[in-house]
């Protein structure tokens, strides 16, 4: 390839400054004496700063106040999930120590009685917080 | 929970108490780094779908996924090319979907027509039709130039928001311009 088709591949970039050193020295020497590739650069360079000075566009007034109040929900729901999981350990350890005071205070069948008990309502529960939770989601996406 | 968003504009980004502020997930942090990157994100957004409601819905989406995944942001790295990786991913999805979009094409020829009576263009009339000429480059060829010449980023660094090898930004950016210089000659712009 001669200097001139080599160095002509090379122009874009040079415009854009994406060439390395050599490169960029390859290019100024032979634009130096050869006015096509003179005037390409120019051309490139007379749009590469076009491109820099293009206008920006404007984001919407409400974008900012939009996003924060979705992350807003966000950590809202996170908080949620975090005490609803801690309220179970706690929920599920209590079940678990009346069981053992009912066993030792009054007898095995007591204490069964009572862990079927737990279990039942801890079912009703868990399904009545996935009826609420679901409909929390439906309300805030419907707003 | 409300959110004080105290903007201030000129607050540096880069200042490690910012990020432990974010990643502690510190309200009033986050809306600080949105409000400082909202001109960049959504401009950078716009350019790469092209219709507002979308630049506006993955703009969202994108910090949505930073507060989701702001545990595995390395801060001994760039939040800039992070949080626009981001919202390039996301803006790909979007584009792929789009059944008449091209996001790289082999061999494009950007459509011919556009404005006539070039020969009176306005100083304003020259910056709208660069802008309307980049806008119908192949997606991935408009995101290298304006990654390099509107957010002045380096070469490495967009290759790393494109997640492209150094020679592929090289050669969009190359084509880009190639393709926009034509154009624009045939139609007595530069
Ligand atoms: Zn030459």
């Amino acid at each position: 390839m001669s200097d001139h088709e080599s160095v002509r591949q090379l122009l874009a970039l040079s415009a854009a400054g994406l060439l390395d050193c050599s490169q960029e020295r390859m290019v100024r020497e032979h634009a130096r004496q050869c006015a096509a590739c003179a005037a390409e650069l120019d051309e490139f360079a007379a749009l590469a700063a076009g491109l820099s000075a293009l206008p920006s566009p404007q984001p919407p007034a409400y974008l900012l106040a939009r996003t924060t109040a979705l992350l807003a929900a966000e950590a809202d729901r996170r908080q949620g999930a975090a005490f609803a999981a801690a309220s179970a350990v706690f929920a599920f350890a209590l079940v678990l120590l009346t069981g053992q005071a009912l066993r030792t205070l009054v007898g095995d069948s007591a204490a069964l009685a009572w862990l079927a008990w737990a279990a039942i309502t801890s079912v009703f529960g868990a399904a009545s917080a996935l009826v609420l939770t679901s409909r929390r989601r439906l309300e805030r996406s419907t707003v | 929970m409300i959110y004080q968003a105290a903007i201030d504009e000129s607050f540096p980004v880069a200042e490690p108490t910012q990020f432990e502020r974010l990643r502690r997930g510190d309200p009033a942090a986050l809306a600080e780094a949105i409000g400082q990157y909202r001109h960049r994100l959504y401009r950078y957004l716009l350019r790469l779908v092209r219709d507002p409601a979308s630049a506006d819905d993955l703009f969202q989406q994108t910090w949505l996924h930073v507060v989701r995944h702001l545990h595995r942001y390395d801060a001994a790295r760039s939040f800039d090319t992070w949080l626009f990786a981001i919202a390039h991913n996301a803006a790909m999805d979007l584009l792929r979907r789009r059944p008449n979009e091209s996001l790289e094409d082999r061999e494009f020829a950007l459509p011919a027509g556009g404005p006539d009576a070039l020969s009176t263009v306005l100083a304003g009339e020259r910056t709208a039709i660069l802008a309307a000429t980049m806008a119908a480059l192949p997606a991935l060829y408009r995101e290298a130039l304006t990654l390099r010449f509107e957010e002045s980023m380096k070469l490495e660094e967009i290759a790393e928001v494109t997640h492209a090898p150094l020679s592929t930004v090289k050669s969009r950016v190359q084509r880009g311009l190639e393709a926009m210089k034509q154009k624009l000659r045939k139609e007595d712009i530069l």
